[in-house]
């Protein structure tokens, strides 16, 4: 009966639902126009919402990350411009429909596409996340480290071609969340005695520095760009569409929740992959991939969105985020006093179901605005750079003074903006940076508390990674990501697999 | 096939970064190689936290990430120098054109001039300043949206997310009274 009440607040309540409805429309926006991105949205609106009620917060952020992820496939289609990172999929076969006068086809579909792949992923974090929770209780500090280290590598490896640089970035990430003092000895760590450096980094001013000042500094080269118009045709898909594509729908909403749910790793890879696996079990598509494929927009936009309930699932059952955005999510909970985890579920499982009840309703809130508007909508997203960048930086700025009303953090901001913008354009992800940020604690912490349990004995260590077959599992998927990326894979591939 | 516009391949998304795999970009050897110092100069600092004193004393997980900093570090610099140079790529082009040096300049001078100007006047100058950079358009057209911007900025943020912002040189406060004095009609 609890359950059900707390998951029914956010209809029960006509100012929460007005935030998710805001929030989504903001986000389809946000995850439409080239140069905003969810990330950068959602860590600007931390420190503008930190001072409010967690329900009314987290209402507006759900709405904001439900309609980003969604929202990119508009400009991906209209334009051939993924808003997003998770529409880039969707620009292969949604922009040559638009070239073929199929612009509101291709929109209309992409966003009953999203609904059902929304509610599937929702529908699975609902059921699997109490599971999840129950079983994460067995859980020793040393997989909790262990998970922290997968969900990082998972990040490194895959968003770029280089290991080494997504390794560098996360111990980056990790190394900044241990400036200050130690929490458990008060030791002063990486501060060189500056008294500004005690008290620790603003996570939230890196987090603006790289995702939102690097991300606008780096449109600058673009700001000349001219969007091209597309004539916008019929926009609600008949039931026969919908109906002749729901197979593929529902495989690649399975495809984007179990990528979503891994940690560290997001809707952009869940569309990839989903749009691999469209081409490969659609044997004869009508007009072929990459000339506007009806089944290549299917594919990545359920995946996407499905991937959105998957990534709670790590992020509200053991604190560990299923990507980038959910990493800033918790960082959202933390500011709020809560702390995600399994004892969060059982402590506080009004807050999880509170979380699904906003997801349900940012879904419907992105069907509707989806389906609806787009003429508005193609004159806001044609806004010129030129004006665009200095507002992003603006509430940059803003952004990263108002958490703490310290203009160190807006240095610290800066620095960071400045940095992340060297970082991109040399190839380094910034995804692993700021999972390691938000990690460095509970990495930390639980690498103490495990070998604290083992008398700082390595070999005890080693001794009680193998003998639990949930630690086993992790320590191998960890070495796995390893040994894939080094010339010693190609190898074994070459020699174990060659065919005679 | 067509194929997504490549300004977001060039590290606008977080799943495709930019830099190339088999060539080096203008100045990506000098930031690896200064990549590879710092790694080294904090792995000195996390030694120095609390040394080889236990695996579970402070500087543990530091020291281990600093490690792993210095060891990839050296690789990707080891890897970039051997990269081939990226044709026709200069780094007053490509990596830090005039205009980011111009905005950077202005964020610096921006958070250097906002506590003692002030939210409003030192936005309005950033604004004003970075969009007529940008746009190149007539100063009609900079100071109607620059002024326009900011003042539906600090409504919604000052109103409704109550941010508190460094008044400054701008007697915010009193404003602020006599707006909510005018629409609660004792104005």
């Amino acid at each position: 009966m609890e359950t059900l009440s707390a998951f029914l607040t956010i209809f029960t309540h006509p100012e929460l639902l007005l935030l998710v409805g805001v929030g989504t429309f903001a986000g389809i926006y946000v995850g439409a126009i080239p140069g905003l991105s969810v990330t950068m949205a959602v860590s600007i609106l931390i420190s503008f919402t930190f001072s409010w009620e967690v329900y009314p917060a987290i209402s507006l952020m759900i709405g904001i990350y439900m309609g980003g992820v969604y929202g990119g496939s508009r400009t991906a289609i209209l334009l051939n411009i993924p808003g997003a990172p998770s529409a880039i999929a969707t620009a292969l076969d949604g922009y040559p429909m638009a070239k073929r006068g199929e612009a509101g086809t291709a929109i209309g579909v992409t966003t009953v596409m999203s609904f059902i792949g929304g509610f599937i992923g929702i529908g699975v974090l609902a059921l699997a996340a109490p599971l999840v929770a129950d079983f994460a209780l067995t859980f020793q500090p040393r997989d909790y480290m262990l998970l922290a280290v997968l969900g990082i590598l998972l990040v490194g490896s895959l968003s770029t071609g280089s290991l080494a640089k997504g390794i560098f970035a996360g111990a980056l990430g990790i190394a900044i969340g241990a400036v200050g003092r130690d929490p458990l000895t008060f030791t002063e760590r990486f501060t060189f005695d500056l008294q500004i450096m005690e008290g620790g980094i603003s996570f939230i001013a890196v987090m603006i520095g790289m995702f939102g000042v690097s991300e606008a500094l780096l449109q600058l080269q673009h700001v000349n760009s001219t969007a091209v118009r597309q004539k916008i045709s019929r926009i609600v898909p008949s039931l026969a569409t919908v109906r002749k594509h729901l197979p593929l729908s529902l495989q690649t909403s399975t495809i984007g929740v179990i990528i979503g749910a891994l940690p560290g790793t997001g809707g952009d890879i869940a569309a990839l992959m989903a749009y691999d696996h469209a081409k490969r079990v659609t044997k004869n598509p009508e007009v072929p991939f990459g000339d506007g494929a009806m089944e290549g927009l299917v594919a990545p936009e359920t995946a996407n969105n499905a991937s959105v309930g998957g990534a709670f699932i790590p992020m509200m059952t053991l604190g560990i985020p299923g990507d980038a955005v959910t990493a800033i999510m918790i960082g959202a909970l933390f500011i709020h006093g809560l702390n995600p985890g399994p004892m969060l579920m059982i402590d506080q499982p009004d807050m999880f179901w509170f979380i699904v009840g906003a997801l349900v309703m940012a879904n419907v809130f992105m069907l509707i605005f989806g389906l609806t508007g787009i003429r508005i909508f193609t004159k806001i997203v044609e806004m010129p750079r030129s004006v665009l960048i200095p507002l992003i930086m603006l509430l940059s700025i803003v952004g990263a003074y108002a958490v703490n009303n310290s203009i160190n953090d807006v240095y610290w901001m800066l620095g960071f903006g400045v940095f992340g913008y060297f970082m991109r354009h040399y190839g380094y992800p910034l995804g692993p940076v700021i999972l390691g940020v938000i990690l460095s604690r509970l990495l930390d912490d639980n690498w103490r508390r495990a070998i604290i349990s083992e008398r700082d004995d390595l070999g005890r260590f080693f001794e009680g990674i193998f003998a639990s077959p949930l630690s086993l599992v992790l320590f191998v998927a960890v070495l796995l990501i390893f040994v894939s990326q080094t010339p010693v894979w190609h190898w074994g591939k070459l020699h174990l697999f060659k065919k005679h | 096939m067509t194929t997504p516009e490549t300004s977001h391949h060039d590290g606008t998304s977080d799943a495709t970064p930019s830099g190339y795999e088999a060539n080096r970009r203008p100045g990506e050897a000098g930031f690896a190689i200064l990549m590879f110092f710092a790694s080294v100069w904090l792995l000195w600092s996390a030694y120095g936290i609390s040394g080889f004193e236990s695996l579970s004393a402070p500087g543990s997980v530091p020291m281990a990430t600093t490690f792993a900093m210095v060891v990839t570090a050296f690789l990707i610099a080891h890897r970039t120098l051997r990269n081939p140079r990226a044709i026709g790529e200069t780094l007053s082009k490509d990596i830090v054109p005039l205009t980011v040096i111009k905005l950077v300049g202005l964020l610096v001078a921006y958070a250097i001039l906002l506590q003692t100007l002030g939210f409003l006047p030192t936005s309005a100058l950033f604004l004003i300043s970075a969009i007529k950079i940008l746009s190149r358009r007539s100063w009609g057209f900079t100071l109607v949206v620059s002024l326009g911007s900011l003042i539906v900025i600090w409504l919604i943020f000052r109103i409704v997310f109550t941010v508190l912002l460094p008044a400054g040189i701008v007697p915010e406060a009193e404003i602020i009274q006599a707006f909510r004095n005018f629409v609660g009609g004792r104005g």
